[in-house]
């Protein structure tokens, strides 16, 4: 590791020296990805390309789509590299991206049930991550609890305030779990799944990273993240499990050209590099540890590896529609925000006394308490909005400002908060009530 | 006679070269804050969609739970922060400038360090010893069974956060008593009064300007501050609010402009307020006669305790920059006490390319901490020794910099300077000179307070005399009051270079390529991945350290140069 | 300002006397009093007088608890109070500065010190309400000190002293900071005011003037040590040195040689003659010959006084009285000379004789 890392710095000051001679020119690239993941790929890329050099400006992936934006009148940038397919489709429809068919060929079009490219030709995916749960092994052991496996294991009172989770709206990757959670289940079954591990949440970061960064510092014991995040933690020598649940997809992670690139050729040339066998198997790099888009690499990997496109848990995962996905998206992030980032301590208090009860109840059964926990299950899991609502014109066009709005989004997200919140706080009622009848 | 009538009029006209200083502060003000920073906040009041002007979105702001929660979690957050932040600083502050205490200069030294304290990895450092699960907690844990709360919920947030500011409350309450005249104390023991009655009674009093500069200056920073409250997952404040809304992707939502300008409004409320409690309350000029507050011995039993008390609030303060460094040497650190094992390799991994950082680091920071430094000098100057309309306008607005979130200034830095081009094609923004000028607006708060500060400890009188012989307004700015507040000056330039030594949210949305980015970028990077952990901490070893010798050193010139002019005993 | 007593509304308590023995104390290795000995009486207003840094000030910070002294008594009213902390002597003190304190009112400054002795609320209204009616300030009770002209703050110190109704009252240069005229009318009130509520006070100054008008007693200070002791009109007419000659008004100073013995002893002014030593005399080694300025006349000779030669240097008219500079051997001396209307003035550079009582005359060393 040390040694490719030395390598490839002595390579790039090399080309540093060179460039000039045999110019192909500076190639800027915006990315979410940590220099863990972009040095080793620069090195190669500048080695593959003698005359490039690669630029890389690391930014969140949020700020990252931001500064695109913003600068898009005299752009300075070539390419846009990130996991969440949807800052892709956020970029695109603001047609900040340009076409481009990539040289490698023979690569598969679909990873799991997940399109590995932009049906457009806007973007490519260059690696797969599958969504799972990661965990601390120390921490389960010391709290006595057994691994999860499954992500109704996550609603189980034992693991009540020990898992932690993005929030959708800060974090691509999340967003697709959640998103993955409610096609593979349903609209109203899924948010009771999702609401029943709200309630036993510790955190809820602001960071992608925060929570693989909890789960391998133990501070927290859960973690629902993106697999790299685990393997590369492994990699590293942290004492944490992963493990994908069956329902669950891959999603590719992407790269993409973004228009009017100052640099045209030395984009393409990175995106090509990164779709080869080369720039592929840099992705099995222990600090790295991303699932290569390319089936062939998989004979490379290591031990154990996943491989999504043998590997029959993934042929089991879920079909995805992007474009179901793509109509609710703001809805979603912002349903989540409201029903259970932004009120953690209302459902957790319903959700323990729900727990407390559930367990009272269980060992002096009276079916007046049952039915009075039933009640209260049903109000957590209560939306203030169905699917079809979700995805409606008026609830789109009050996020976007759209023409067809009956609410401003701030009146929809009070609405939603004060639902949210008059149901938790029956529901905590009802439970205590239970208790009583039993105590 | 004739002076006497000459000094009403001198003090209502304005002099040429004041209104030409005045416009040129403006101008700068206009361009690389408001402008800037208008653009962005304009959202807040148009109509999503129409863009259509409207207040509306203000309307929604109070019609919201959420918001209403955050409003008072903020203020309750930053009003607590304030009380722990003061019972730091306080026995501090007192120990240092009141007793024969052998540690003073480390405190002075050692209590500045909290401030340089680079993003991420002191909060990341925080969780490994005071986390749910950190050294402290398991150690309870084990021992009684038992887990203390520290960095959970908004108790967290106060806890963190009054570690990392009480040296502001330290800096100003310290000087402030310093400058107490000895016979005010000697006079209460005369009557009767001892002990922490006679503080309570008239030292704190004669202090408290010093301490209200401080303690407006923890709230402030508190009420406007995201990184904390993001890091420990507190989201229901304000700042927090308005980062989250500001930078979600696909969302282009008015709210958090709004909650941007509501901070800034809440924050100029709360500068203008102390501003107005202190009114009258200048009593250094009042004060006459001899020196400072007399120090006294300690007792052996009264020194055990001293020094206790001062470990332990050093030890608690020190404590981020304690897990920082056992990060950078540790190998494996996942739920235990202490890491697994331990290695320099992350330094090894960070040393090629930390020179390069360090290099961006000092060129910006000390460019950024030279413009604040005369732009504050010349705003303060302007503010207390000149009538000239407009001038506590630049107070204000320099001061609404402190409020304005980084991320909320870089985005408007980019949107006014990106489409404007150098003769080569690029872009202005993307020059590392508007990282120096960012960090210069976000800092000039600190620097301007510490400017007025100076002024104020510069007699009048001794300005008057200067110009009673004959001297210029311009040659008694340049021969009396610039050398007489240099101590001043450089303590500003210090608060500013240190602070933005280590900054990162306007710097992330302006540095265009690595080899422009100072080391806050570099530590951020890193700590994207498991693997950079050591080497981000290790990075941030070398941060501090580096920002802490320069610190150092600059007190070690402020001391000197004092001495030289005799200005301390 | 008339200085309305009340007595009973702040009852003085019986005059306490204060006695110092043997105290030293040492800055470092610096040292600042020396062998100090003081006996001051119930009811005197004693006066401590010296140049700045000759230890008055830091003896008067060392009786009310501000200075530690390392040996010695300072007993006041019979009680031993060097252990004390200053807080528990009870000892009213004026700061120089006045120290009044600028976050409160004037009668939030005089209720202070009986606020930390934990009277009742009625006690402290009624005392402040006498202590400010002492030092005719009562109607300004409410304004802030900063509102106030420096006589009013240095009578708002005092009334805060007083109301404590202390043991004994030191003054640090109570007056340095008001200008003439008010320095003048406050000492007379302040000499008043301790008259009344016969309060032992210690005064301390560099002002001779200011000592010898309101004070019963002075003890001079010089270079940590205290010269002399006694009345100001004993300290003028009969200075124990050179130094207090010099200190208390205007002292001519003549070098020469004592000659012969016994009765026979005269003194030697070289290049202007010789002055008869009286019978019993006190010369002690190394004397020089001191006179003061209007004990000596000029060009006449009253009976029973010896003549010097001298010339005259210059010439001040003051009205009642000329004042000439005389240059006698190497010293200039000064003789004031009562003017009488017609006369004529001598005229400078003309030689004169200059006689002089032997028995108005002084023989001090340093």
């Amino acid at each position: 590791m040390l040694k490719t890392i030395a390598a490839a710095m002595l390579m790039s000051a090399a080309f540093v020296v060179t460039v000039h001679a045999q110019d192909g020119g500076k190639v800027t690239i915006v990315t979410s990805f940590s220099k863990d993941v972009t040095d080793p790929f620069k090195a190669g890329f500048e080695a593959a390309n003698p005359g490039f050099t690669l630029d890389v400006q690391n930014k969140s992936t949020s700020s990252g789509v931001k500064y695109i934006d913003e600068t898009k009148v005299n752009n300075q940038v070539d390419l846009f590299w990130a996991s969440a397919p949807d800052a892709f489709d956020s970029l695109k429809s603001r047609e900040l991206l340009a076409k481009f068919t990539p040289s490698v060929t023979g690569l598969p079009e679909k990873v799991g049930s997940y399109p590995v490219n932009d049906k457009d030709g806007y973007y490519f995916g260059f690696a797969a991550s599958g969504y799972g749960i990661m965990s601390n092994d120390r921490y389960l052991e010391a709290n006595d609890l057994p691994k999860p496996v499954e992500w109704s294991d996550l609603t189980k009172p034992e693991y009540h305030d020990h898992i932690a989770i993005a929030a959708p709206s800060r974090s691509g990757t999340t967003h697709l779990t959640i998103e993955t959670i409610l096609q593979g289940e349903g609209w109203d079954k899924g948010w009771a799944t999702l609401k029943g591990i709200g309630g036993n949440l510790q955190q809820v970061t602001e960071r992608s990273f925060g929570v693989p960064d909890a789960v391998n510092s133990g501070q927290t014991g859960i973690g629902i993240v993106i697999d790299f995040f685990a393997f590369s933690a492994q990699a590293s020598g942290f004492p944490v499990s992963f493990a994908y649940p069956s329902v669950t997809t891959v999603v590719p992670a992407n790269i993409g050209i973004v228009a009017n690139a100052p640099n045209q050729a030395g984009a393409e040339a990175f995106v090509n590099y990164l779709l080869s066998e080369k720039g592929q198997a840099v992705l099995l790099e222990p600090a790295i540890r991303r699932l290569p888009i390319n089936p062939a690499l998989y004979e490379k990997a290591p031990e154990g590896f996943p491989n999504p496109f043998k590997d029959p848990r993934f042929q089991s995962m879920i079909t995805f529609d992007s474009d179901v996905s793509k109509k609710r998206t703001d809805v979603v992030d912002t349903l989540y925000d409201q029903l259970i980032s932004f009120q953690l301590d209302n459902i957790k208090g319903a959700t323990k006394a729900i727990h407390e009860a559930e367990k009272a109840v269980a060992a002096n059964e009276q079916a007046a308490a049952r039915a009075l926990l039933t009640e209260a299950h049903a109000l957590i899991a209560a939306m203030p909005i169905t699917a079809e609502e979700a995805a409606s014109q008026q609830v789109r066009d009050a996020f976007t400002g759209g023409e067809e709005k009956t609410a401003r989004q701030a009146e929809l997200e009070q609405k939603w908060a004060a639902f949210a919140s008059e149901k938790y706080a029956a529901a905590k009622a009802k439970a205590e009530e239970a208790l009583a009848l039993v105590d | 006679m004739a002076l006497v009538q000459s000094i009403p009029i001198r003090r209502v006209s304005a002099k040429p070269g004041q209104i030409f200083a005045i416009a040129l502060i403006a101008l700068f003000l206009a361009i690389f804050l408001i402008i800037p920073a208008g653009t962005v906040i304009y959202t807040a009041f148009t109509e999503k969609g129409t863009g259509a002007l409207t207040i509306v979105n203000f309307v929604d702001f109070f019609n919201t739970d959420l918001f209403r929660r955050s409003f008072f979690n903020s203020v309750y957050v930053s009003g607590m922060s304030v009380v722990w932040a003061t019972a730091i600083a306080l026995p501090l502050a007192v120990l240092t400038t009141r007793f024969d205490f052998r540690g003073s200069l480390i405190i002075q030294t050692l209590g500045f360090v909290p401030l340089i304290m680079p993003p991420f990895v002191g909060a990341v450092a925080m969780q490994l010893l005071f986390g749910r699960n950190g050294t402290v907690n398991l150690i309870l844990n084990d021992w009684f069974g038992i887990r203390i709360p520290f960095m959970e919920g908004l108790n967290g947030v106060i806890f963190v956060q009054s570690l990392h500011y009480f040296p502001f409350i330290l800096i100003n309450l310290s000087t402030s008593l310093r400058n107490i005249d000895r016979s005010m104390e000697e006079a209460a023991q005369n009557l009767g009064s001892s002990g922490v009655r006679l503080f309570r009674r008239i030292v704190f009093p004669l202090a408290m300007p010093g301490y209200l500069a401080g303690a407006s200056l923890v709230f402030v920073k508190v009420f406007d501050d995201l990184a904390t409250p993001l890091l420990l997952n507190v989201k229901d404040m304000l700042a927090p609010q308005a980062y989250l809304r500001v930078t979600s992707v696909g969302l282009t939502d008015p709210m958090g402009y709004v909650i941007s300008v509501i901070l800034i409004a809440v924050s100029i409320f709360a500068m203008w307020l102390s501003a107005v409690a202190m009114r009258g309350k200048d009593y250094s000029t009042t004060q006459r006669g001899g020196g400072g507050l007399s120090r006294r011995k300690l007792s052996r039993g009264e020194s055990v305790i001293a020094y206790g008390v001062v470990g332990l609030i050093l030890l608690l303060v020190l404590s981020p920059h304690i897990g920082l460094l056992l990060l950078s040497l540790a190998t494996v650190w996942s739920f235990s006490p202490l890491p697994d094992a331990y290695t320099v390799a992350h330094y090894g991994r960070v040393f090629g390319e930390s020179s390069l950082y360090i290099k961006n680091t000092l060129i910006y920071a000390s460019l950024a901490g030279l413009i604040d430094v005369v732009i504050g000098g010349a705003i303060a100057y302007l503010v207390l020794r000149t009538k000239v309309v407009g001038r506590r306008w630049l107070d204000w607005a320099a001061t609404a910099a402190l409020a304005i979130p980084g991320v909320v200034l870089g985005i408007g830095y980019l949107r006014t300077f990106y489409g404007i081009t150098l003769p080569d094609g690029t872009p202005l923004a993307t020059l590392w000179v508007m990282v120096v000028l960012a960090l210069a607006i976000r800092r000039l708060p600190y620097a301007l307070r510490a400017c007025y500060a100076a002024l104020q400890q510069v007699s009048e009188s001794l300005e008057e005399a200067a110009e009673n012989l004959g001297a210029t307004k311009q040659r008694t700015i340049r021969r009396i009051v610039l050398p007489l507040m240099t101590g001043g000056l450089l303590a500003g330039f210090v608060t500013s270079f240190s602070t933005a030594a280590v900054e990162l949210s306007a710097t992330l949305m302006l540095i265009q390529s690595n080899s422009d980015a100072p080391i806050a970028y570099g530590l951020y990077v890193f700590m994207q991945s498991p693997a950079g952990r050591g080497p981000g901490a290790a990075l941030g070893v070398i941060a501090v350290i580096m920002v802490a010798l320069c610190t150092l050193l600059s007190h070690y010139v402020i001391e000197r140069r004092q001495k030289a002019l005799g200005v301390t005993k | 300002m008339t200085v309305n007593i009340n007595s009973t509304a702040l009852a003085a308590s019986p005059a306490k006397a204060i006695s110092i023995s043997d105290v030293n104390l040492y800055y470092g290795a610096l040292h600042v009093l020396k062998d100090i000995n003081l006996e001051i009486q119930p009811g005197e207003f004693f006066a401590f007088l010296g140049p700045s840094g000759c230890g008055k000030t830091t003896l008067l910070r060392l009786i009310a608890g501000f200075n530690e002294a390392r040996q010695g008594k300072v007993v006041i009213g019979g009680q031993d109070v060097l252990d004390m902390p200053p807080w528990k002597r009870d000892i009213g003190m004026v700061f120089q500065s006045y120290a009044l304190w600028p976050h409160m009112t004037v009668a939030a400054n005089v209720a202070f010190g009986l606020e930390e002795r934990r009277l009742p609320r009625a006690e402290v209204e009624r005392r402040v309400q006498a202590a400010l009616e002492l030092v005719g300030l009562k109607h300004l009770a409410d304004r802030r000190p900063s509102q106030l002209s420096g006589g009013q703050q240095q009578r708002v110190a005092l009334a805060r002293t007083i109301a404590i109704e202390p043991k004994v009252l030191l003054l640090d240069e109570p007056l340095s900071n008001l200008d003439a005229k008010m320095r003048v009318e406050v000492r007379r009130e302040l000499r008043d005011l301790q008259q009344r509520l016969k309060l032992t006070t210690i005064f301390v100054t560099h002002d001779q003037e200011e000592a010898n008008t309101v004070c019963d007693r002075i003890a001079v200070f010089n270079e940590g040590r205290i010269q002399q002791v006694g009345t100001p009109m004993g300290l003028y007419e009969k200075p124990a040195n050179l130094f207090v000659a010099n200190f208390l008004g205007t002292a001519n100073i003549l070098d020469g040689t004592v000659s012969g013995s016994g009765a026979q002893r005269s003194f030697e002014v070289k290049g202007a003659g010789s002055i008869p030593i009286p019978e019993g005399a006190s010369v002690p080694a190394g004397a020089k010959l001191v006179f003061r300025p209007q004990y000596a006349t000029l060009g006449t000779l009253e009976p029973g006084a010896v003549a010097l030669t001298g010339t005259i240097a210059h010439r001040e008219f003051l009205g009642a009285t000329v004042r000439y500079g005389v240059q006698v051997g190497t010293a200039t001396v000064l003789i004031d000379a009562p003017f009488h209307s017609g006369e004529t003035l001598l005229e400078t550079g003309a030689t004169t004789t200059l006689g002089l009582k032997p028995s108005s005359a002084l023989w001090l060393s340093e």
